[in-house]
């Protein structure tokens, strides 16, 4: 079955805000990660529990929308509290669900509940 | 026969009904699962009990309600007749068991027909009913069989034949601050909630999701849009303490808006979330009843969905009234769209004298708009009038123009001038009051808020409503005339309309329904506060309400007028401010009354709140030592009293 939104994966901040910028006037979701190393397993383990369970409510986006999949960095990164995710996107933590250009946000245990994450990609 | 025991309840079965039943051609009693041997066919037809609570319900549509949750196929009949005989026939023909029960050998026959008749409009028996669902007479019945439908319904799934009659234990109506809070609390306790909520767009097309009044074009909005106008007093003040401003000050709306409506709706996600974490069900779906336990939820495409549920919570709360002249809802927005208005609603007309009126004319002067308030006769009324005429005051001198003894008469398009009349009796002529070269950009009608009960299908359920008003009356514990639909908020009859109220109210009933408690609520000493540009804070009685209520020889008024600190260096407002307390002579000088006009009113006002609760008295007052330099100190050291008529101007600390 043919997907209804896309999906774009990027890394750091600049790649994320030229993916958005790319994209004006859609529903952008971003799903924002701890880096994963070469086994493909990233540094934070809360980011680990909940990627399959946000992955497994993406049959549930809008048609026509984004989902952009950012790793942001390393932790050392991610600890600085003036790294750019955390100074001008203002995320609080990691993994962070979001709906950008609106207040619509999951954060850390909240995207283990698939009932929330299925909500925000179906409520207007 | 006497009682058994059904799936944990008792059955009662009352002596006359077993008389009756040794009449009639039944004999089994079928309890559930548990069936008492008796002299009859397997066919196990038969007058079938529904549980039934010790307080035995004399409510016909209780007990029609109960056989239909009871029993797939029920039917409503008469002994002598035909037609009911020839139904009954039918089914034994179909092999289907199917439960009597004979009207002409019932008591309560009468509320019984009454309850069927207002649930299906008919009047003839037999009526008979499948799953739950009404198919109608003989005549109904024997087509329905004849085209299959009959067979079909037999078919289906089995409904709500347990003791969970419903499928909900809890429906709320209205995901406001009542609904929200009295859900989910409910849920807290383990029970199955549905919250219905939907905002039917204003006149202009405006709307917005749950949460409510207060959240989305209320008390939030309100009060961030307050304090941006207080802002800009404070910038035009800070020049005095040594901020040198390097460009004009001017502001933007737009940017306002935003910023406001961004945090409204994380509000609204807040509330979203909470919802789903406490599992409780919500539905964007106007909900009206369509049966003593049924509602019709219709969602904004038109589809419908029903749903049962054991209890229920009225919470829909309010909607600006308009004045039904030409021209309102065509021309005039009202608190519903203006806070979410796209552009600055520019020179305005506010109609109206009430908070709501008062509040948005004061922060839209203070954001530098030319505003007048057409006022009928006085402001805010139900208020203390001497407060509410300092607030009047306040507000003149800073620019508000007030156009009293006026009522609109039409509005039309924004170029031309609107038509006033005076609202003095012996004025019946419509006078053109402005010349035609001035006119309004906008025209903000508060002329007070009307409950939505008219189309919620009340009248089907028999709940009773002031008819003037559409308020519900309720009594201490929220419960309406009708026994398991209760009522919470802006929508009940004589309770203050505020958030704080609705929200106590809600989560205390949902305590006392589901978790034993039996705490009420204290609708009395409730403060408030009114976030006009000289803000009010109040709690208790009026100085008219308890004159009235004690006699004025029995109140002592004491009061003082106090120049906040802040204010001296702008050198602004002095003797504006205004403390007032009211004390019960008879009772240690106990205060009955708490009224302040000031800065930061309601800050000051919370705390006297809680002491009021305590049942202070003026000595106690005065036995605490006030906190320097502060606005509330003033309450410590009140020693004129308004009998004397001594001087109370101040010239500040």
């Amino acid at each position: 079955m043919a997907r209804q939104y896309e999906e774009v994966t990027v890394r750091g901040y600049d790649e994320f805000m030229k993916a958005v910028s790319q994209r004006k006037g859609k529903d952008v979701f971003a799903y924002f990660s701890g880096s994963k190393n070469e086994q493909g397993i990233s540094w934070c383990p809360d980011c680990v529990k909940a990627e399959p369970i946000v992955r497994g409510e993406l049959g549930y986006l809008p048609p026509g929308s984004v989902f952009i999949y950012c790793q942001v960095g390393e932790r050392s990164y991610w600890k600085d509290p003036n790294n750019e995710f955390k100074k001008t996107l203002k995320l609080s933590g990691v993994p962070t669900l979001l709906r950008y250009g609106t207040p619509q946000k999951l954060v850390e245990e909240e995207c283990f509940k698939k009932d929330l994450v299925r909500m925000m990609f179906t409520e207007d | 026969m006497g009682n058994s025991v059904c799936k944990g309840k008792t059955v009662f079965m009352d002596t006359t009904r077993i008389k009756s039943l040794q009449n009639s051609s039944t004999g089994v009693i079928k309890a559930g699962e548990h069936k008492i041997k008796s002299h009859l066919s397997t066919e196990s037809q038969g007058l079938s009990c529904f549980t039934q609570d010790h307080s035995d319900q004399r409510d016909g549509r209780e007990i029609v309600q109960g056989f239909l949750g009871q029993n797939k196929v029920m039917i409503f009949s008469v002994t002598s007749c035909q037609l009911s005989a020839q139904v009954k026939e039918l089914f034994r023909s179909m092999k289907v068991s199917f439960c009597v029960l004979e009207l002409d050998q019932r008591e309560d026959r009468q509320e019984i027909q009454q309850a069927l008749w207002e649930l299906t409009e008919q009047r003839e028996l037999p009526s008979v009913f499948v799953n739950r669902q009404h198919i109608g007479d003989w005549e109904k019945t024997s087509q329905a069989h004849r085209e299959g439908r009959l067979q079909a319904l037999l078919d289906m799934q089995e409904v709500n034949l347990s003791p969970d009659l419903y499928d909900y234990d809890l429906l709320v109506i209205g995901g406001g601050s009542g609904g929200l809070a009295a859900a989910k609390e409910a849920a807290t306790y383990g029970k199955k909630v549905v919250v219905l909520d939907y905002v039917t767009p204003t006149p202009k097309g405006t709307t917005w999701g749950l949460g409510g009044t207060c959240v989305n074009v209320g008390c939030i909005p309100k009060k961030l849009m307050h304090q941006a106008a207080i802002l800009g007093q404070a910038i035009r003040d800070s020049q005095r303490y040594g901020w040198e401003l390097q460009e004009k000050v001017s502001h933007n709306w737009r940017n306002m808006r935003q910023a406001v409506q961004d945090h409204i709706g994380s509000l609204r996600f807040g509330y979203s979330k909470a919802l789903r974490d406490s599992k409780v069900t919500y539905m964007n779906a106007y909900g009206e009843f369509v049966g003593p336990h049924q509602i019709k939820a219709t969602n904004s495409k038109g589809k419908e969905t029903f749903y049962t549920a054991a209890t229920f919570i009225i919470a829909t709360g309010e909607r600006p009234r308009y004045l039904g002249i030409p021209g309102d809802k065509e021309y005039c927005i009202t608190s519903d769209d203006l806070f979410s208005l796209p552009q600055s609603p520019g020179r305005t007309l506010v109609v109206g004298a009430s908070y709501v009126a008062l509040e948005c004319a004061g922060f839209l002067a203070g954001l530098g708009l030319d505003i007048s308030v057409m006022v009928r006769s006085i402001l805010l009324r139900g208020f203390d009038q001497h407060m509410a005429n300092k607030i009047g005051e306040h507000m003149e001198q800073h620019g508000v123009t007030f156009i009293r003894q006026f009522v609109p008469t039409k509005v039309r398009d924004e170029y031309h001038p609107y038509i006033f009349r005076s609202s003095e009796e012996t004025v019946g002529v419509e006078l053109l009051v402005y010349s035609s070269f001035v006119w309004f950009l906008q025209v903000l009608l508060a002329v007070g808020r009307d409950a939505c009960t008219r189309t919620i299908g009340l009248d089907t359920v028999g709940v009773k409503i002031n008819v003037k008003t559409g308020k519900i009356p309720v009594n201490e514990e929220e419960q309406t005339n009708v026994p398991h639909i209760y009522a919470i908020g802006d929508v009940l009859e004589g309770k203050l309309e505020l958030t704080p109220v609705a929200i106590q109210a809600g989560r205390l009933l949902a305590r006392r329904l589901y978790a034993e408690h039996s705490t009420k609520c204290d609708y009395t000493n409730i403060p408030t506060t009114v976030f006009t540009p000289l803000e009010y804070g109040a709690c208790g009685l009026s100085e008219e309400d308890s004159i009235q209520k004690y006699g004025e020889d029995n109140i002592e008024v004491y009061h003082s007028n106090f120049w906040p600190l802040e204010w001296t260096v702008p050198a602004r407002d002095n003797n504006t401010c205004y403390a007032k307390i009211i004390c019960y002579k008879q009772d240690s000088e106990r205060v009955v009354g708490f009224h302040v006009l000031g800065p930061n009113a309601g800050e000051m006002t919370q705390g006297f709140a809680a002491a009021m609760k305590c049942g202070m008295t003026k000595e106690q007052l005065d036995n605490t030592i006030g906190i320097h330099p502060v606005c509330a100190e003033v309450f410590t050291t009140l020693s004129v009293t308004k009998r004397s008529g001594g001087d109370i101007a101040k010239g500040g600390c």
